[in-house]
């Protein structure tokens, strides 16, 4: 087998396995808990199934509040503060930023091309830019299973 | 029936293509650190501060080999003072800074200059490198 041949089983295997199903954001946005107002929500999505196989921990503040799934999101409701999210690959990156009282984050978590495995970039978007890619996205309502 | 020679180049050429690949991809995950500089923000005082409306898209350099860009039309909104400038917060939008991480930020402005970045979680400010970029605004004052 050529090695052109081998990228291409490989890139097959990658882009079809282990994407969310369920819900999508569109439909269940209007059911999905109200935000205590001395709270701050931050939603995690991954909008691409590119690197499907690639599904590191998602850390907040060091604790794991769920993995990077392809075609999915999640989220969690915190006290307000300074807050970092990490996921870990070969190598591992970080986002830093504030969280308000009723304020809503949105965490995109981009896949970018490894040495050997791809890596999750986790990245602050505007809700505008969120909105347009987590409609078509499903729930992932218990992202730590 | 394939010439010897052709065969030897290609073999040769493969590793070396990939090898490149793989050390670009190596060099992009290398990126340096955001340059942080301790920095204690003196907040504005009152319930509002003024705002600032960008009327020229410009692109500011970071210095580590990123660059953002300030958008045309953004609102910023002045939170507070360094020693280097005044700090300003996009309203109704993110902006952050990347190198090795990514930290949200905020811009602070000499004048009409962008001097730099704040970072609120690491209470710090980041120099933008070079000449400092000059930004076209719109001020409205409260």
């Amino acid at each position: 087998m050529t090695i052109a041949r081998w990228l291409v089983a490989v890139a097959m295997l990658l882009l079809g396995t282990g994407c969310a199903t369920g819900p999508k954001y569109a439909e269940v946005v209007s059911t999905l808990p109200a935000l205590d107002p001395s709270q701050g929500r931050i939603y995690f999505y991954r909008p691409s199934a590119f690197g499907a196989a690639v599904q590191p921990d998602i850390k907040l503040n060091g604790v794991k509040v769920g993995t990077a799934k392809p075609h999915g999101f999640y989220f969690v409701d915190r006290a307000p503060g300074d807050y970092e999210v990490s996921a870990a690959t070969e190598t591992e990156k970080k986002l830093t930023f504030t969280l308000e009282a009723a304020q809503q984050r949105f965490v995109r978590l981009k896949i970018q091309l490894g040495v050997l495995v791809g890596r999750i970039v986790p990245e602050l978007v505007d809700r505008a830019e969120a909105d347009g890619e987590i409609k078509d996205l499903s729930l992932i309502p218990d992202p730590l299973k | 029936m394939r010439h010897p020679r052709i065969r030897t180049a290609r073999s040769s050429w493969c590793p070396r293509g990939l090898l490149s690949f793989a050390l670009m991809l190596g060099l992009a995950a290398c990126a340096p650190e955001v340059v942080r500089q301790p920095a204690q923000l003196t907040p504005t005082t009152g319930a509002s501060g003024a705002t600032i409306e960008v009327a020229e898209e410009a692109s500011v350099a970071v210095g580590t080999g990123y660059s953002r860009v300030i958008r045309r039309g953004s609102v910023w909104s002045r939170v507070g003072r360094l020693v280097q400038g005044e700090v300003w917060k996009p309203v109704g939008g993110v902006f952050t800074v990347e190198g090795a991480h990514i930290h949200e930020a905020y811009l602070v402005l000499d004048g009409d200059r962008v001097v730099g970045f704040y970072l609120p979680v690491e209470h710090a400010f980041s120099p933008a490198p070079g000449t400092p970029t000059r930004l076209s605004v719109r001020r409205r004052d409260p």
